[in-house]
């Protein structure tokens, strides 16, 4: 997986991240990680990028999850406490899609993931970068 | 309930997180080679990355084993095999998530046997005689003949 970060300016400022390859249990930490920074560098809005985004596991569930409840102001489970703490996590996002991060072009499996595990109403999916940016 | 015939394509690897790429491309690659759909092709392969990582994460608790991946077509459909050695699970047990239930309440735990069922038609489990799990995944597919080419 790779990972890129372009910022953008709608009527607040919006980190783009994109997420190129497969996010799995193999990579669903540096995700976390790389939002980690963003926020501690202040990024309150992020507009991930899925449309290069190969293939999505329950892991990169967990990472999609852990990054809203990060941009609630919340925190995140540690990656360090291992899958059994992350898979945990009972914490909520609360009702409705997630103001602070919002999905871009997710394929069409990847989606069908999202929709089988009923995340789909958690998280508002553009299929516009601009519009996208300008709704938060 | 009688041994299972042994199905034509097997990989053997170790219990590695690394190694959930090296099932999916195998899988990937047989599957695409016996002329599944692309569809079954997905689904399957979202289903036994899931039965992996829980295999790896909860059954050997990062502890070394072994998976053997054996797979093949039956009866119309694309089939998954996976022996592992780990303690007895038997995942067609863990009750289904509350998908209507809030966020706040719901945990995550259990979801990765929930998008199994989702993306299968079928998912059993046995211990083996000699002891371990075996766990066989069965999704229905459209198959392309050689002379469709």
């Amino acid at each position: 997986m790779k990972l890129s970060v372009n910022s953008a300016q709608g009527r607040v400022p919006v980190a783009v991240v994109g997420v190129q390859g497969d996010l799995d249990a193999t990579s669903y930490q540096e995700l976390i990680a790389k939002a980690q920074e963003l926020y501690r560098a202040g990024t309150r809005h992020i507009l991930l990028d899925l449309s290069q985004t190969t293939f999505v596991s329950s892991s990169g569930l967990v990472a999609l999850h852990s990054i809203a409840l990060l941009l609630k102001g919340d925190q995140p489970p540690s990656p360090e406490d291992g899958w059994a703490a992350i898979h945990s996590v009972g914490r909520g996002l609360g009702a409705g899609p997630q103001p602070h991060v919002k999905l871009l072009n997710p394929q069409p499996k990847v989606d069908r993931v999202l929709e089988k595990a009923g995340l789909k109403e958690f998280f508002e999916i553009h299929t516009d970068r601009a519009s996208a940016i300008n709704s938060f | 309930m009688p041994e299972p015939p042994r199905m034509e394509f097997s990989l053997s690897v170790s219990a590695e997180v690394a190694n959930l790429a090296v099932i999916r491309r195998f899988v990937e690659e047989i599957a695409t080679s016996l002329r599944a759909d692309r569809k079954a092709i997905d689904d399957m392969l979202q289903a036994v990355e899931e039965a992996t990582a829980n295999i790896i994460f909860h059954g050997y608790h990062g502890q070394p084993g072994n998976i053997e991946i054996e797979m093949g077509q039956e009866q119309g459909a694309l089939v998954v095999r996976l022996r592992d050695q780990a303690l007895p699970f038997d995942p067609t047990r863990v009750p289904p998530p509350d998908l209507t239930s809030p966020l706040e309440t719901r945990r995550f735990g259990g979801l990765g046997v929930h998008l199994i069922r989702q993306f299968t038609d079928q998912m059993t489990y046995r211990v083996m005689p000699e002891g371990g799990n075996e766990l066989t995944l069965r999704k229905n597919a459209k198959w392309t003949s050689q002379e469709d080419k």
